[in-house]
């Protein structure tokens, strides 16, 4: 059995992270509140599997990536969807609506990226670098900075295009 | 890009929200797996085909000539291998280890899965076009004496014949097209990595 304040802890602390691939994973607020319940049921079922071996936010990337790969749709919803339509979730005082937009337009940038693109955007994004984004998802560092390169091309046309 | 993304990271940071009782639900009670239900869904279908596989079983010595006894063979075939092979399809779904692995192998190993079933769903397809034809035989036979090759139809029973032929063409093409657009996608996925 995982121990459960040091797991209610990690998660407190990572929670931001889990949001931000859940985000980026599905195209309504319920899924995204189904992938996120996912992530965490993974990560409790995971938890005690976790030997140290690499960083623990490491651990958990590679986690929450592959629950998100391998989540099931069972068919799309219908009628009762519900859009992001905010990415920061509350209105605080610092609330800006021109940086909601701005995120918006970020994230739809990058929905358009194919799963494995998408991945290696949002571990890019958080600041990892090559070596630690090869050992989250397997690839070599330096096939890592190809894709990446790529990526950054395909999202520099899109942008483009607008 | 980076900017934007490290003020989100800032702003969400200050916005926590989980309790622990949240936490502990999640991973608790309030979990629904997603492939379970979709196992329950299909695990109901199976037992309807079985259902119906055993009552032509049953019935079978009423299939007195060698095509409706072909036909029956065929049909109990795919009552009750195809269920079988669709669940175990689903099992190697939810049964993918993901907790030890990296993320380009639980890509690849999904893709495949996926593949499988996908594959196996649009072959179900193509079967049920010559099952309908016959499961019309076995059961006009089985329920009314009748032999469904041979016998004289007036213009309603062969209007509705058509009808079903119809329906049956509709539904494989636009499965069929939709199948193929997501095992081609899974394809890709697999051609990029390997």
């Amino acid at each position: 059995m995982p121990n459960k304040e040091e797991f209610v802890r990690i998660i407190k602390q990572h929670e931001g992270v889990i949001f931000k691939i859940t985000t980026m994973y599905t195209d309504n607020r319920d899924d995204q509140k189904d992938l996120y319940q996912d992530v965490v049921y993974q990560l409790w079922k995971s938890f005690d599997s976790f030997r140290a071996q690499s960083k623990f936010s490491t651990w958990m990337y590679r986690i929450s990536l592959n629950t998100a790969l391998t989540r099931l749709k069972k068919s799309k919803r219908m009628g009762n969807t519900v859009s992001i339509d905010k990415v920061i979730l509350e209105q605080t005082e610092n609330y800006n609506p021109e940086f909601e937009d701005k995120l918006k337009q970020m994230y739809a940038h990058i929905k358009q990226l194919n799963v494995l693109e998408k991945g290696l955007m949002l571990l890019l994004l958080e600041g990892k670098k090559y070596e630690e984004i090869a050992e989250i998802t397997g690839l070599t560092p330096s096939n890592v900075g190809t894709r990446i390169s790529r990526i950054k091309q395909k999202l520099k046309q899109q942008i483009v295009k607008e | 890009m980076k900017a934007l993304w490290s003020e989100m990271s800032h702003q969400l940071e200050q916005q926590k929200k989980l309790t622990n009782e949240i936490i502990m639900n999640m991973t608790q009670e309030r979990y629904t797996n997603k492939f379970k239900t979709l196992s329950n869904y299909e695990s109901i279908g199976a037992v309807i085909c079985f259902g119906i596989g055993v009552h032509i079983l049953t019935n079978f010595g009423k299939l007195d000539t060698w095509y409706l006894q072909a036909c029956g063979v065929f049909t109990l075939g795919v009552l009750f291998i195809l269920p079988i092979l669709v669940l175990n399809s689903l099992k190697r779904i939810r049964n993918l280890n993901i907790t030890n692995t990296n993320y380009k192998e639980t890509l690849l190993n999904y893709s495949k899965a996926k593949q499988n079933l996908l594959k196996l769903q649009q072959f179900g397809i193509f079967l049920s076009f010559i099952l309908m034809f016959a499961v019309s035989g076995v059961f006009a036979k089985i329920w009314s004496n009748k032999d469904f090759f041979t016998v004289e139809r007036n213009f309603w029973a062969n209007l509705s014949i058509l009808f079903a032929i119809f329906f049956v063409v509709v539904c494989s093409y636009w499965g069929y097209r939709t199948y193929n657009r997501v095992v081609r996608s899974a394809e890709n996925v697999l051609k990029e990595l390997e």
